[in-house]
């Protein structure tokens, strides 16, 4: 267990360390106060732009920091030949990329409840109080945030960081347009295309599963077995994932 | 007797005290002796791109090195020593043949627990600290005290004032002594170090030699490439030279020095370019 530790500490620290991190956390922290002072352009919507903007802001932050520090994660160990004395130790390759993702994705944990908790205080400066339910947002961010850094994970495995990052946003992409893929996929007439759309659907991750902005923000009520079944499919996909990443990085030689 | 007669007596003789009796006191030690390092027939090709032909790096190497003696593994570059070294760490796998440490699978975790690495011209995580790198480098081992062990290193290695110093304000010499706390940290019975010795000032180069030879003398087995050969020489029990991809050589450093000239003893860097037969152009011309 203490050698997962080892690479979970040392992957968090490599990350922590980094400077763009600093810039994107100081970045999303001004776009959220911000939110405070668009009441003069916001038609009476005041509160739902600043929830709306904060859980937006907050979520990208975490999908920005995963995929440029997640692009790098193992190419560049590999890259500055960094890995070879870890890889030279008693420790299982399965154990290098568990502790890789958990390194980062804690990082990520730690900053989405930071941002989530400025949030809340933004709420209480403008209404006097918190707005709990909103919190149930950062759980199913960090869903979204597992899937994705799986994708970089299993990319940064055996590309470069560019193709890696690339792959993150078109996977974002993508799977934040699910629904829209499946409506094209019933609706067109051409078969090839048909099953195309259906093939993309049901194989890339549905991202709209995990993204409950529209609920929160105008409080719509929600399913609970619809947030079971994102929760189910989340871990599904990321543990599939994980393990794709596994079966390249074991056959990885160091040249 | 003519004197020519008698010459030749005396080179006889030589020859044969030198060939039979001390070699067959070495094997016969050697025998005796576990192995700690066994190679049969490895071959390995690369492509340096996907369009190009594959190159031959290691032809066939078989090679055994005895637990407890400092093995010197010598050649120019480009000669396949750090391919052979990536193959014995388990960093990558042969084309054909096997590789055993103390008598386990090379990338085996049993293997890996009894193997201290260094590779050539380290690069370690800039961000650590060297206390940090170490500690990881601990717990990678399975220390359990790991800080006790991290600190001890570091003082060994003459790097206490360096503790909280990130990696990245760590001088040359800094790093190399650094990895080789890393291969160090977890008692490893058989270290395996790549041009150590590269990239150091004469005191730093003293400072490695010395500690090849003391963990030598607790009973480690230390094998390393080098194509700095007066170093080799110093510490060095056998030598093996592999000249493109090819064992060409391999033997006890005292009796092969002698061998080839039956009379006086010559430098390793003499017997070296007698053994690969041409002149330094020509030798890297061949390559």
């Amino acid at each position: 267990m203490h050698r997962i530790w080892a690479i979970i500490e040392n992957t968090f620290k490599e990350s922590l360390r980094q400077r763009i991190l600093v810039l994107l956390i100081v970045f999303s922290i001004l776009l959220i106060i911000v939110s405070l002072f668009l009441e003069p352009f916001a038609l009476g919507e005041s509160p739902k732009i600043l929830r709306d903007l904060g859980l937006a802001v907050a979520s990208l932050f975490a999908v920005l920091v995963v995929i440029i520090i997640g692009s790098t994660l193992i190419h560049k160990d590999i890259e500055k030949r960094t890995i070879y004395t870890v890889i030279a130790k008693p420790v299982k390759r399965t154990e290098i990329i568990v502790g890789k993702f958990l390194g980062l994705f804690l990082l990520i944990v730690i900053l989405e409840c930071a941002m989530a908790v400025i949030h809340q205080c933004v709420i209480l400066i403008y209404e006097g109080a918190f707005d709990f339910p909103l919190l149930i947002a950062t759980p199913f961010s960090l869903i979204e945030i597992m899937i994705l850094l799986g994708i970089l994970l299993l990319f940064s495995s055996f590309s470069s960081p560019t193709l890696s990052a690339m792959m993150g946003i078109i996977f974002f992409i993508i799977g934040h347009a699910s629904p829209d893929l499946k409506l094209f996929a019933d609706q067109t007439q051409v078969a090839f295309l048909k099953y195309l759309a259906y093939g993309f659907y049901y194989i890339l991750p549905n991202l709209e599963n995990f993204n409950l902005r529209l609920e929160l923000v105008h409080k719509l009520p929600f399913h609970a077995d619809q947030l079971l079944f994102s929760i189910c499919y989340g871990f599904i996909y990321t543990i599939f994932l994980l393990y794709l990443s596994i079966i390249v990085f074991e056959r990885r030689e160091f040249k | 007797m003519s004197v020519k007669n008698q010459r030749m007596m005396t080179s006889v003789s030589k020859w044969f005290e030198l060939h039979s009796l001390q070699n067959l006191f070495f094997h016969y030690n050697f025998l005796k002796m576990e192995t700690s390092i066994t190679l049969k027939n490895i071959t390995r090709s690369f492509k340096t791109h996907f369009w190009e032909k594959e190159k031959e790096v290691l032809r066939g190497i078989s090679l055994e090195v005895y637990k407890g003696e400092v093995f010197g593994f010598l050649g120019p570059n480009g000669a396949g020593k750090t391919t052979t070294i990536k193959i014995i760490t388990g960093l990558i796998r042969p084309d054909s043949g096997t590789v055993s440490i103390f008598g386990n699978p090379a990338d085996s975790l049993e293997a890996k627990k009894r193997i201290g690495f260094l590779p050539e011209s380290p690069f370690f995580y800039e961000h650590l600290t060297g206390f940090e790198f170490l500690k990881i480098h601990a717990l990678l081992s399975n220390y359990k005290d790991c800080k006790k062990a991290v600190i001890e290193s570091l003082h060994r290695l003459g790097l206490k004032e360096a503790t909280n110093l990130p990696l990245r304000k760590y001088s040359r010499g800094m790093l190399q002594r650094i990895g080789i706390c890393q291969a160090l940290i977890g008692n490893p019975d058989l270290l395996i170090l790549d041009e150590p010795l590269t990239g150091l000032d004469p005191i730093g180069r003293k400072e490695i030699k010395d500690l090849i030879l003391e963990e030598k003398a607790k009973g480690k087995t230390i094998f390393f490439s080098s194509h700095i050969l007066p170093d080799a020489e110093a510490v060095c029990d056998r030598i093996g030279i592999i000249i493109d991809g090819e064992i060409m050589q391999v033997g006890n450093l005292a009796i092969l020095l002698k061998k080839d000239v039956k009379t006086d003893e010559i430098s390793l860097e003499d017997w070296f370019f007698k053994q690969v037969k041409g002149s330094p152009v020509e030798i890297r011309d061949k390559l």
